[in-house]
C-alpha cells in the first residue's frame, strides 16, 4: 500500500482515536464500529505493519466513507481521516483490487460520461436549455447529478437564471467535471485524463464564467484541478452564491414572507468551499431562517449519490437522520442546494417535511 | 468447531438479529479487537493482531439481545458487549473469541421525561448525542467525560464513568434512575422504578461496573438537569499540594464546586503549561462554581476567603475558561501521551487521611522502582471525604519485543495499584478493571469477593459473559 508521509502519519494518529465518532453520518446512520475514522485507520495501520492485506472488506470499508470531512473538521488537532481513506482507495485500484461495484460505475463513466451509466438527459431539462444564448460568456455547468438524478430541480435552476435575466449558456453534452472518479480512485491517471477533457471542453466553450449547479463539481474544479495542475481558464462560481449576487444587484426580488427555512448545509459548501452564508443570504429574502443541530461548517451529510448505487440502504438512513434533525427543532420545510442531498431527502421525506432545492425556494417567492 | 457447526450457530445469531447485522468480515473483527488499553494499541502497533471475535453481532433492542444470549448459552460460547470501545482497561476487547455484541444500534431516545428530568435511552446512544437532545431542549447531561464524543450510555455504564463536573453532579451510578438488563439466561429484567429505595439491595448498582459480566445492559434512564445560568472559573496556584488538600476539604463542606482539578507540580509544569499556559511553579487548582446567579455570588465569595487562607495565588478566570474550552482537547493526538510512549492512568481513590499518603507512596514506589518511569498526577474529583488520585506513569523507552513491554507494563502496574490498596486506595475509580486489573480484585476485596464470584455462578453458570473481566 502506497500512503504519502503526511496520510501514513494520520493513519497512526487516528488508529486509537474515536473522538470524532460521534459527527460522521455513516457511523450514525449504521451503527457499525468499522463506519470510524479510527476503524479504517486500524486497518490501514495493520495494513501497513504486514498484518492485513489491502483486499475485500477492508477496501469495501474505504467505501463506506462519504469524504464529507465531518472527522476532519471536528478534529482538534487538525488531521484529516478522509485524505488517507482516498489515498488508500487508489493504492487498492492500482494493487488490482477494486471492488466490483466500483469498477462498474468507472466503466460507466468511460461508457456514458456518468456513473449511473445514463445515456439520455431528461427531456425537461433539455427543453428548458435548448434556446439560450450560445455566445453567452457564462456557462451553467449542471453536473451529472443535477441532470440524472434531480432533472426537475435543474431545470428550475435555469428557469430562474432565465427569469433573472442572465445571459448563459449550459453545454448540451456536457462533460464530466471528474468530481465522481476522484471520489472513487482519487488522484488516478484517469481521474487527471476526465478533468483535463473536462476543462478543455470548457476552455472551448470561450466563457469568463462558469456557475456550478452542483457544489461537487465547483469543489473539483476550486480545489482538485489546481491540486493536479489542470487549467479552467475562468473564474468558477458556485450557484447559491451567484443567486445571491442576482438578490442584491435587484435582478432578482423574492417577496419576504413569514415562511421558515431550514438550512441542510452542504458538507462540500460548508467545509470545502466555506460558503454557509450564501445559501442563507437566498434564504434570508424569502424568509426566517430556523436552524437545526449541526448547521453550517459543523453540518452532517444527508447522502451521497455515487454510494447511493453501492449501498442505497444506508444512504435511505443517512437522510433520515437528518430528516429526524430537521423535525426535532419543528422544521417544516428543509432546504438544500445539493442535488444529491436533494435527491436522498426528497425520496425519503414521505411526506413527513417539505424538501426544496434553492431555486425551488426562490421560485416560489417570486 | 466444525465449519458445519459454526455455520449453523451462524445462521441462528443471523435469525436473531438479521444477516446484514450479523457479520464474520475481518473487518468487523479487526475494529472490535483493539480498544483504548495501552497492550492492545501496542500489540497492534507492533503488527500484532489482537484475539479476535468469531462473529460481531448488533442487536436492535433488548428482545434480540435475550436471543444472542440464549443461542450463545445453548452452544456455551463466550458473548463480549461492546460500546464504544473506548475503554482503558481492556473490557470490550473479545480475549476469548466468541460473539461481539456491538450494542451501538440501540441507539433509540425513547422518552424525554421533563417531568421527572430524565431521558430514557438505548444503551448504544453515544452520550455526546444524549447531550444534543437533552441541549435541544434546554437541559444538559452533566456527564462530560474525555470520552463524550466515542462512548456509550451502556459504556459509561458499564464501567462506572464520571465527568469533569463530578463533584456537583455525581458520577454516572448517580445519573441513573432505571435500567433494562438482559440476563445471561436471555431473561430481561427492569430494576427499581425509583433509584432511591428500601426494598432491598438496589439492583442498578449491582449491573452499573459489572463490565458485561452478569448481563447486557440495553436500556437506561439517565437524568437530565438545568443549564446553570451562570458558569464562573477560578485558577489558583498553591504553594504545594498538602495545603491544597485541606483548602479543598475546608471548601467542600460548605458548598460542592461543579469542577474541581489539582495538579500536581509535575503536571502543572508540563499539560497545563502546554495546553493551558500556566508558566509559574506551585500546584495548579481550577474551580469551577455554577447555577442560579445569586447562589454562584455567594459560593464565589467562600471560595475566594476559604482559599485566601491557604495562601493560594489568585489567577483569575482566564485559565479556568481555557481549560474549560480545551478540556477535550488534552485527549486528541498529539496532545496526549501516545506511543511509542508507555503509559496508565492507575486512578485510584480515598478518603482525606489517606489521599496524600497514598499519592506519595505511589509516586516513591513507581520512581525508586521503575526509574525510567515519570510520574504526573492530578486530583480531580471530590467528595465532602475525599478524593480520587488521577496518577499517570510515562516511559519513553518502550522494548520493542511485545511479550517484553507488556511484563513492564504489567509490573508497572501491579506495583501502582497494589500500593494504592496498600495505603487504602481502591483498585479504581473511574475507568473500571476490565482484563488489565483483574487480577487484583482479589486483593482488594479478599473475602469479599465471594459475593460478586456468587452473583457471577448464580446469573451466569456457563461463564459465557465477558471472560476474564474485572477477576470474574
Amino acid at each position: 500500500m502506497e500512503l504519502n508521509k503526511t496520510n501514513s502519519n494520520t493513519v497512526d494518529q487516528c488508529r486509537f482515536c474515536w473522538m470524532c465518532r460521534h459527527i460522521c453520518p455513516i457511523g450514525n446512520a449504521t451503527g457499525q464500529e468499522r463506519n470510524t475514522a479510527r476503524a479504517r485507520a486500524l486497518s490501514l495501520s495493520l495494513v501497513k505493519r504486514g498484518a492485513a492485506k489491502l483486499e475485500g472488506d477492508i477496501v469495501d470499508n474505504l467505501y463506506e466513507c462519504a469524504l464529507c470531512r465531518g472527522c476532519s473538521n471536528d478534529c482538534a488537532t487538525g488531521f484529516d481521516p478522509t485524505a488517507f481513506t482516498k489515498e488508500a482507495r487508489l493504492s487498492a485500484a492500482l494493487e488490482g483490487n477494486m471492488p466490483s461495484y466500483v469498477a462498474k460505475l468507472i466503466e460507466n463513466i468511460n461508457s456514458t460520461g456518468n456513473i449511473y451509466g445514463e445515456k439520455q438527459v431528461s427531456s425537461v431539462l433539455l427543453d428548458e436549455i435548448r434556446d439560450l444564448d450560445p455566445s453567452a460568456k457564462t456557462l451553467f455547468f449542471i453536473g451529472k447529478d443535477g441532470a440524472y438524478r434531480t432533472p426537475e430541480t435543474a431545470s428550475e435552476a435555469v428557469k430562474l437564471l432565465k427569469k433573472a435575466g442572465v445571459s448563459f449558456k449550459v453545454h448540451k453534452y456536457e462533460p464530466n467535471s471528474g468530481y465522481d472518479i476522484d471520489f472513487l480512485i482519487g488522484a488516478a491517471k484517469e481521474t487527471k485524463d476526465v478533468m483535463q477533457k473536462c476543462a478543455d471542453e470548457i476552455k472551448a466553450q470561450n466563457v469568463d464564467t462558469v456557475v456550478c449547479y452542483d457544489p461537487a463539481d465547483a469543489k473539483v474544479f476550486l480545489h482538485e484541478y489546481k491540486e493536479y495542475g489542470i487549467e479552467l481558464g475562468c473564474k468558477v462560481v458556485t450557484f447559491p452564491a451567484f443567486v445571491l449576487s442576482l438578490i442584491k444587484d435587484g435582478k432578482l426580488s423574492p417577496k419576504k414572507a413569514d415562511k421558515e427555512y431550514t438550512v441542510q448545509d452542504s458538507a462540500i459548501l460548508a467545509r470545502d468551499l466555506d460558503d454557509t452564508d450564501s445559501v442563507r443570504g437566498v434564504l434570508s429574502a424569502c424568509g426566517k431562517l430556523k436552524e437545526m443541530l449541526l448547521f453550517g461548517k459543523a453540518t452532517m451529510l444527508a447522502g451521497n449519490l455515487i454510494m447511493n448505487e453501492y449501498i442505497p440502504g444506508v444512504m435511505a438512513l443517512v437522510a433520515e437522520d437528518r430528516i429526524q434533525n430537521a423535525l426535532h427543532v419543528g422544521a417544516v420545510t428543509l432546504v438544500t442546494s445539493s442535488p444529491a442531498e436533494y435527491r436522498l431527502l426528497k425520496d425519503n421525506a414521505k411526506g413527513r417535511i417539505e424538501i426544496l432545492s434553492l431555486e425551488e425556494a426562490v421560485a416560489k417567492c417570486l | 468447531m466444525t465449519d458445519f457447526l459454526f455455520t449453523m450457530i451462524l445462521s441462528e445469531l443471523e435469525d436473531a438479529v438479521g444477516r446484514e447485522n450479523c457479520s464474520t468480515h475481518e473487518i468487523d473483527k479487526i475494529t472490535h479487537s483493539v480498544d483504548y488499553f495501552w497492550l492492545s494499541r501496542m500489540w497492534a502497533d507492533r503488527g500484532r493482531r489482537m484475539p479476535e471475535a468469531d462473529v460481531v453481532v448488533s442487536p436492535k433492542n433488548a428482545e434480540e439481545v435475550s436471543k444472542v444470549l440464549k443461542i450463545a448459552n445453548y452452544y456455551k460460547i463466550p458473548v463480549t458487549t461492546w460500546g464504544g470501545g473506548g475503554g482503558t482497561q481492556g473490557g470490550a476487547i473479545p480475549v476469548a473469541g466468541g460473539i461481539l455484541l456491538d450494542t451501538k444500534r440501540m441507539n433509540k431516545i425513547y422518552d424525554f421525561n421533563e417531568s421527572s428530568m430524565y431521558i430514557e435511552a438505548g444503551a448504544g446512544t453515544i452520550y455526546k448525542h444524549l447531550e444534543w437532545a437533552a441541549n435541544e431542549r434546554g437541559y444538559a447531561t452533566m456527564h462530560y467525560p474525555s470520552s463524550l464524543t466515542c462512548s456509550t450510555v451502556g459504556g459509561f455504564l458499564a464501567h462506572r464513568g464520571i465527568g469533569v463536573v463530578s463533584t456537583k453532579y455525581g458520577k454516572i451510578d448517580d445519573m441513573t434512575l432505571q435500567m433494562e438488563i438482559v440476563l445471561p439466561n436471555g431473561d430481561i429484567i427492569y430494576t427499581s422504578p425509583a433509584p432511591k429505595h428500601a426494598a432491598g439491595p438496589d439492583l442498578n448498582q449491582i449491573f452499573i461496573g459489572s463490565e458485561g459480566t452478569l448481563g447486557v445492559i440495553t436500556k437506561a434512564q439517565m437524568r437530565i438537569y438545568d443549564q446553570p445560568e451562570d458558569r464562573r472559573f477560578r485558577g489558583f496556584l498553591f504553594k504545594n499540594m498538602h495545603d491544597a488538600f485541606a483548602a479543598s476539604k475546608e471548601l467542600l463542606q460548605k458548598f460542592k464546586p461543579s469542577v474541581m482539578r489539582l495538579y500536581n507540580e509535575a503536571e502543572t509544569a508540563s499539560l497545563i503549561k502546554k495546553i493551558v499556559g500556566v508558566e509559574k511553579p506551585g500546584a495548579f487548582m481550577n474551580i469551577a462554581y455554577e447555577g442560579v446567579k445569586e447562589i454562584v455570588d455567594v459560593e464565589e465569595k467562600i471560595l475566594l476567603e476559604t482559599f485566601a487562607r491557604y495562601n493560594a495565588e489568585d489567577l483569575g478566570s482566564e485559565y479556568g475558561e481555557k481549560w474549560w474550552k480545551e478540556k477535550i482537547t488534552f485527549f486528541y493526538p498529539g496532545h496526549m501521551m501516545d506511543l511509542p510512549q508507555m503509559f496508565g492512568t492507575m486512578d485510584t481513590i480515598a478518603p482525606y487521611d489517606k489521599i496524600e499518603k497514598i499519592y506519595w507512596a505511589m509516586k516513591e514506589a513507581i520512581e525508586t522502582n521503575f526509574p525510567m518511569a515519570r510520574f504526573i498526577a492530578h486530583f480531580s474529583h471530590w467528595y465532602e471525604w475525599g478524593c480520587m488520585i488521577y496518577d499517570r506513569f510515562i516511559v519513553d523507552d518502550v522494548p520493542q519485543d511485545p511479550a517484553e513491554a507488556l511484563r513492564l507494563h504489567n509490573a508497572i502496574w501491579s506495583l501502582g495499584v497494589r500500593t494504592a490498596i496498600a495505603n487504602g486506595g481502591v483498585v479504581n475509580d473511574h475507568h473500571g478493571v476490565g482484563i488489565k486489573l483483574g487480577r487484583l480484585m482479589k486483593e482488594q476485596y479478599g473475602p469479599a469477593m465471594q459475593v460478586f464470584e456468587g452473583l457471577k455462578k448464580s446469573l451466569d453458570p456457563n461463564g459465557i459473559m465477558n471472560p476474564f473481566k474485572l477477576g470474574l
